[in-house]
């Protein structure tokens, strides 16, 4: 009989931390890396010699990069391991600290995201397999197709598209470890320098460096070292998918969200009226539009109504990117979806400050990445 | 054309209306571009159940994007402005390729579309490039 996370013992976040996402420097990623595992450790208010595993998202930085950050922690002799998985390494590092944990593997596991920019090509691009466009598209340019047959399908016009980033913006102006955290308006958006199709700058998210950790416990654990239950979230839902076949011209970032939420709801007993918070892969505006639409948020070309009504701000009925998301928070690749994690556990124990979003319970976390993949999974306060 | 030299011959025919090279699984019928012969990616048959077959250069314009930012480190390939189409061949598969026009101008979704073949630059030997672009058809009068 086959199972799901919900079938396993409960696994809980216990601890986040992260540092800054913020452009390339010549901070090295080990000082990256320690300082959102120093801070995940303090928040948990254990030592790092009760971590029994560790697992690496990370795309960009090279080979084996756990031991060189842990190392520095007090080599206990814990198994560790890198997870790559494009967009989606980080989300993919805490999935399976989940699995270890919920197996019974581990009563404590860490994982980690951590990345800098590097020119490193996807393997697919050594296939041998060539299109007529190469590198004359990129993502950008990808979204910027998909934005120009959504706003035609549906007549919505750019603005409605652009205006995700103001509010991404507004929230990541709250956010100490936002790259972007400078609130602007939808004038400013507009105005930015064209990059592609309606797309201009703003739309598009900044590709930096940063680190984030999670730590997540067992009951066993939490007991064991005397963790706080209060502030411990537990994981209800953790499925991931990669793309089938879609006929024609259809989304298939789109159609591989649509499979994997919903998966993800039947894995937690859930809807989607039941979400008060999203992080979402907000890498280009577009994309939130397309994502609230295929997570049953709202009807088929609803998404611009929605995100202008307000009902996705900050204190509305389900807030989006309330960390400023990739747009404004930024995506180093490794981190952001252990950051999604980060976040919503913040929010969840209502220590979000400013950008507090009231009275969350549950909160949904999803990264796709180039392949393509997706990763989904679902937090429940208390519980 | 001996003048001429194709940018990707495995992709397109030499003809003035270029054929596209795609692929076809014998199995399951899934007709796919770009060719490949590693296995079919719908059914998962092997090779020797994938042949090769001629997609007409034919189909609607489902999206369209003209491109601001493009860095060409050779200096020599195609500059920014430049305009790149989703096209729904009326065979099947769905590509993205370059259009004639620089400019979304006069472009709308659902529009006719045919492959062309347009100079793109010069080789070592100063023997024209072309290669497979799509260009907006105008209705017949």
């Amino acid at each position: 009989m086959k199972k799901t996370i919900r079938d396993m013992r409960p696994v809980y976040v216990v601890g986040i931390g992260l540092h800054k996402y913020q452009h390339m420097s010549d901070t090295t990623f080990v000082t990256l890396g320690l300082t959102a595992v120093r801070e995940a450790l303090r928040d948990a208010g254990i030592e790092y010699r009760s971590v029994e595993s560790a697992y690496t998202g990370t795309a960009l930085i090279g080979m084996a990069v756990s031991r060189p950050i842990l190392r520095h922690l007090g080599a206990s002799g814990i198994p560790m391991a890198q997870v790559e998985n494009a967009s989606a390494s980080g989300s993919t590092a805490f999935r399976q600290a989940c699995l270890d944990v919920g197996s019974g593997i581990s009563d404590v596991s860490l994982a980690i995201g951590v990345d800098k920019p590097a020119p490193l090509a996807a393997a697919a691009s050594k296939a041998n397999i060539r299109d007529l466009v190469g590198a004359r598209v990129v993502p950008f340019t990808h979204f910027a197709l998909l934005a120009n047959e959504y706003m035609n399908r549906y007549g919505v016009k750019p603005e409605q598209v652009a205006a995700v980033a103001v509010k991404n913006n507004r929230n990541g102006e709250r956010n100490p470890y936002a790259q972007r955290q400078k609130a602007v308006t939808l004038e400013e958006v507009m105005a930015g320098p064209p990059i592609s199709g309606s797309l201009t700058r703003l739309q598009c998210c900044p590709v930096g460096e940063g680190a984030a950790a999670v730590i997540v416990a067992s009951e066993d654990g939490i007991a064991k070292l005397g963790i706080d239950r209060s502030r411990a979230v537990k994981v209800i839902a953790s499925v991931t998918r990669t793309e089938r076949v879609y006929r024609g011209a259809k989304n298939f970032d789109a159609e591989l969200t649509r499979e994997t939420v919903a998966q993800a709801y039947e894995e937690a007993a859930i809807g989607p009226k039941d979400l008060d918070l999203i992080e979402l892969h907000d890498a280009f505006t577009i994309e939130e539009l397309l994502y609230v639409e295929a997570m049953g948020l709202c009807g088929e070309g609803e998404g611009a109504a929605m995100i202008g009504s307000g009902a996705t701000d900050i204190g509305g009925k389900c807030a989006i990117s309330a960390s400023g998301g990739l747009l404004a928070m930024g995506h180093p690749i490794g981190p952001t979806g252990a950051g999604q994690i980060a976040e919503i556990t913040r929010q969840l124990r209502g220590e979000a400050g400013a950008r507090q979003h009231p009275n969350a319970r549950i909160g949904l976390a999803h990264m796709v990445g180039i392949g393509a993949v997706c990763v989904v999974h679902i937090l429940q306060k208390g519980a | 054309m001996p003048d001429q030299t194709l940018a990707q011959p495995a992709l397109y025919t030499s003809e003035a209306a270029p054929k596209l090279n795609g692929g076809r699984c014998k199995s399951c019928g899934y007709v796919f571009f770009p060719p490949q012969t590693y296995g079919c990616e719908f059914c998962g048959a092997t090779a020797e159940q994938l042949e090769q077959v001629a997609i007409a250069g034919l189909g609607t314009l489902h999206s369209f994007a003209t491109v601001h930012l493009h860095q060409d480190r050779s200096g020599k390939g195609l500059q920014a402005p430049f305009t790149v189409g989703l096209i729904v061949l009326d065979d099947g598969p769905a590509v993205r390729a370059i259009l004639t026009e620089r400019t979304d101008e006069g472009l709308h979704i659902g529009d006719r579309m045919h492959s062309v073949l347009a100079a793109a630059g010069t080789n070592d030997e100063g023997k024209q490039i072309v290669e497979l672009r799509f260009a907006k058809t105008e209705a017949a009068r």
